[in-house]
């Protein structure tokens, strides 16, 4: 792994450039190409609404053909000589993927080794995610995205992504026993868990020199104007949550008014609700903010003294998922794509860049120790058992949040 | 010039169809010359506004899906909420400064070039439009390099010593306003230039000779004779200043929430199309009926130079 810009003492402009070229602005292109895509999703949206006929929500066939079949149907005649010999994948790939969350080589080695073109696009933010491969229900022309496990049973039921061949995946014999058989997908049979994270908060000890445990750290009128938040509905009602002791994945509405009320006292403190909560610590612009574990990790490539902590009144947890969509028009691709992140050499590679852990035993002897041995980045049993995950919420109590965190951000 | 240069197509159209020149907007020419417009805005401008418009009066199901099984206006009823109104207000307050400032940076601009750009005219016009070759968004970045805490225009203020601690300008009302100016300042400067740049100098030098002060002769002959051009670009600048989420979300804060990015979030984190549809909606009919209202209230004065 070259890390080759991990030391201090870098100036302003490389450290940003650096961080526009690793995350930074290819999240904000992203919200400027949501806003101009805008209309013609909500085209799609609508032709398929009424394709569908109106009032019944879209009916999803129960069962899509497999991407082995679907692809003898439409790709070379080649494939359906041989039953037996492993189908040829098609010479393309669209890959949809948070900024910075991936092996700095891992697209070019792919490509080298397959002769597949990969176009790989980048969203800032949950919620452009679920809205762009939501947008016709069938993945938004992407073949492979990285959902969060708690999608997962939404979009099989929905029909958004494609059951998975696993004789096409044969590298899932090298994820852990735990991770074989989530709880979120019984038998990884929709989608193979990436990755896992730890929702904290960073800091820069030159400007806050404290040992920082508590959530009340981001409602310290000391560090008045130089935090900021994450751009995230769910982690700021959650950390809210914690901070008053109820529960992250709340629907009571009473609560809710409560942390919304907190989170109004907050918002005066913040500088800002970032979606480049890395590129706000490199650049200088807070001294505190909210962010993921492996946010931090490679905030550390640049400023190597950031601290991270997973505040004591609790926090959250998560796994992120690849998934084959099943509007994909290169499934068998998609196939190689998340059979070759799974090999113990490439899967390493990418948690040693993005900092973030994941569920390949076999990947655990190449990743760096001091990824293995952070409790943060990689917790042992009893402190993943303190840390929650944060549920699906059904459409009626997600507008309960949606309303008072507009009613934030709009005060 | 400009004026009679579009005028002269539509007559050429009108020769080629029938052979013998035709009155502008006459004859089958005219009609085939405009049709791809037509269908342009029909398909592209025309068709994405009333699917906004249909899916504003659906619902969310409880999967979450869209569904006009139930049409009605409770959207609409939810867009108004009197919480949304600081944002809206935060809206209006960059879009009145931004199009304050493109008028008062771009008037002189405008007129310097028209009188004193020489054989230069069109070069600097050109120089104007230069940016527009670059993406906005890499634009507005830089920006941000500039006006970071620790970017360039700190760094110089503080090395000369003109101030000790950096000026914030990022995520403040003032890097908005400074972002949005920079942005929307050749739209006003073009409709500009084309008014004055048609202005018959010679009713200004008539104007000085019957005694008018230079600020008079300004006033009462320049300023009127190029309202057209002032009219146009104030609505070139705050009709898209009012809808701006780029700007005010890249150099804006926790503290600059416009209402173009709530309807993001309804959009987004929501998952609510029909609401953001609605709430989108109601701003644009905002927007087009105070347009209507101050052309309406222009109009004599505009056509009349106009004409």
């Amino acid at each position: 792994m070259t890390r080759d810009n991990r030391q201090t003492g870098m100036t302003f402009d490389e450290a940003l450039t650096t961080k526009l070229r690793l995350a930074g602005w290819t999240r904000r292109d992203f919200l400027a190409r949501v806003a101009a895509v805008g209309a013609a999703t909500a085209l799609t949206q609508l032709l398929i609404a009424c394709g569908q006929g109106t009032g019944s929500s879209a009916p999803e066939p129960t069962e899509r053909p497999t991407p082995g079949t679907s692809a003898a149907a439409q790709a070379t005649p080649a494939i359906t000589a041989a039953p037996t010999s492993p189908p040829e994948p098609e010479d393309e790939l669209f890959v949809y993927n948070w900024a910075g969350y991936i092996g700095r080589q891992t697209v070019d080695k792919f490509e080298e080794k397959y002769g597949i073109k990969v176009t790989y696009d980048k969203f800032p933010d949950e919620s452009t995610q679920i809205s762009k491969i939501t947008s016709d229900g069938r993945g938004g022309g992407y073949d492979v995205t990285y959902p969060a496990s708690t999608w997962i049973p939404r979009f099989s039921v929905d029909g958004v992504i494609q059951k998975l061949d696993h004789s096409l995946i044969p590298n899932l014999a090298n994820l852990e026993a735990a991770w074989q058989d989530p709880g979120y997908d019984p038998g990884n049979q929709y989608s193979v868990p990436y990755a896992w994270w730890t929702t904290g908060y960073a800091w820069d000890p030159r400007a806050i020199d404290a040992d920082l445990t508590s959530w009340g750290a981001l409602w310290d009128p000391a560090y008045s104007g130089r935090m900021s938040m994450l751009d995230d509905m769910r982690e700021c009602f959650a950390a809210g949550a914690f901070r008053l002791g109820l529960s992250p994945n709340t629907t009571d509405l009473a609560e809710l008014d409560q942390i919304l009320a907190h989170l109004q006292e907050q918002k005066p403190l913040l500088r800002r609700y970032t979606a480049d909560d890395i590129g706000d610590m490199v650049g200088g612009v807070v001294d505190l903010t909210h962010c993921w574990s492996g946010d931090w990790v490679q905030m550390t490539y640049d400023i190597g003294r950031i601290r991270y902590a997973i505040p004591s009144e609790g926090s959250i947890k998560g796994s992120d998922t690849f998934v084959v969509l099943s509007g994909a028009q290169h499934p068998i691709a998609a196939h190689l794509w998340i059979d070759f992140n799974l090999d113990a050499q490439i899967s390493s590679e990418n948690t040693n860049w993005i900092g973030y852990m994941g569920p390949n035993e076999a990947a655990r002897e190449f990743i760096d120790n001091y990824i293995i041995n952070d409790p943060r980045l990689n917790p042992p049993p009893e402190v993943l058992a303190e840390l929650i995950e944060l549920q699906f919420l059904e459409q009626p109590d997600l507008d309960q949040y949606t309303s008072r965190w507009t009613t934030l951000r709009a005060s | 010039m400009t004026s009679r240069a579009a005028e002269a197509v539509p007559d050429r159209g009108g020769a080629n169809a029938d052979g013998k020149p035709g009155r502008p907007g006459d004859g089958l020419g005219t009609g085939l010359l405009v049709l791809p417009g037509v269908l342009w805005l029909a398909a592209f401008f025309l068709l994405p506004l009333g699917i906004i418009a249909v899916i504003s009066l659906g619902s969310v199901d409880p999967g979450g899906h869209v569904t006009l099984a139930d049409p009605s206006l409770r959207n609409y009823e939810q867009a108004l909420r009197p919480e949304f109104l600081p944002a809206f207000g935060k809206s209006l307050y960059y879009s009145v400064v931004t199009t304050v400032l493109s008028l008062g940076i771009g008037y002189p601009v405008a007129y310097w070039i028209s009188r004193h750009g020489g054989r230069h005219k069109i070069l600097l016009l050109v120089l104007v439009m230069l940016p527009f070759w670059t993406s906005y968004l890499i634009r507005t970045y830089a920006w941000l390099i500039i006006l970071r805490d620790n970017g360039v225009l700190n760094a110089f203020l503080m090395e000369t010593g003109l101030i000790d601690r950096p000026w914030v300008i990022v995520d403040t009302d003032l890097g908005v306003i400074i972002g949005m100016t920079y942005g929307f300042l050749p739209f006003a400067i073009l409709p500009l230039f084309v008014s004055i740049d048609r202005l018959d100098f010679s009713l200004i030098q008539a104007a000085r000779d019957l005694y008018a002060s230079g600020r008079g002769a300004f006033l009462n002959v320049t300023l009127p004779l190029t309202m057209p051009g002032i009219v146009a670009a104030v609505f070139l600048t705050f009709i898209p200043a009012l809808g701006d989420f780029v700007t005010p979300d890249l150099l804006g804060g926790a503290q600059t929430t416009t209402i173009a990015k709530i309807v993001q979030i309804i959009f987004t984190s929501g998952r609510d199309w029909p609401y953001g549809a609605a709430l989108g909606f109601l701003l644009m009919a905002v927007t087009i009926s105070g347009t209507l209202l101050a052309l309406r209230s222009l109009r004599r004065e505009v056509i009349g130079t106009a004409a």
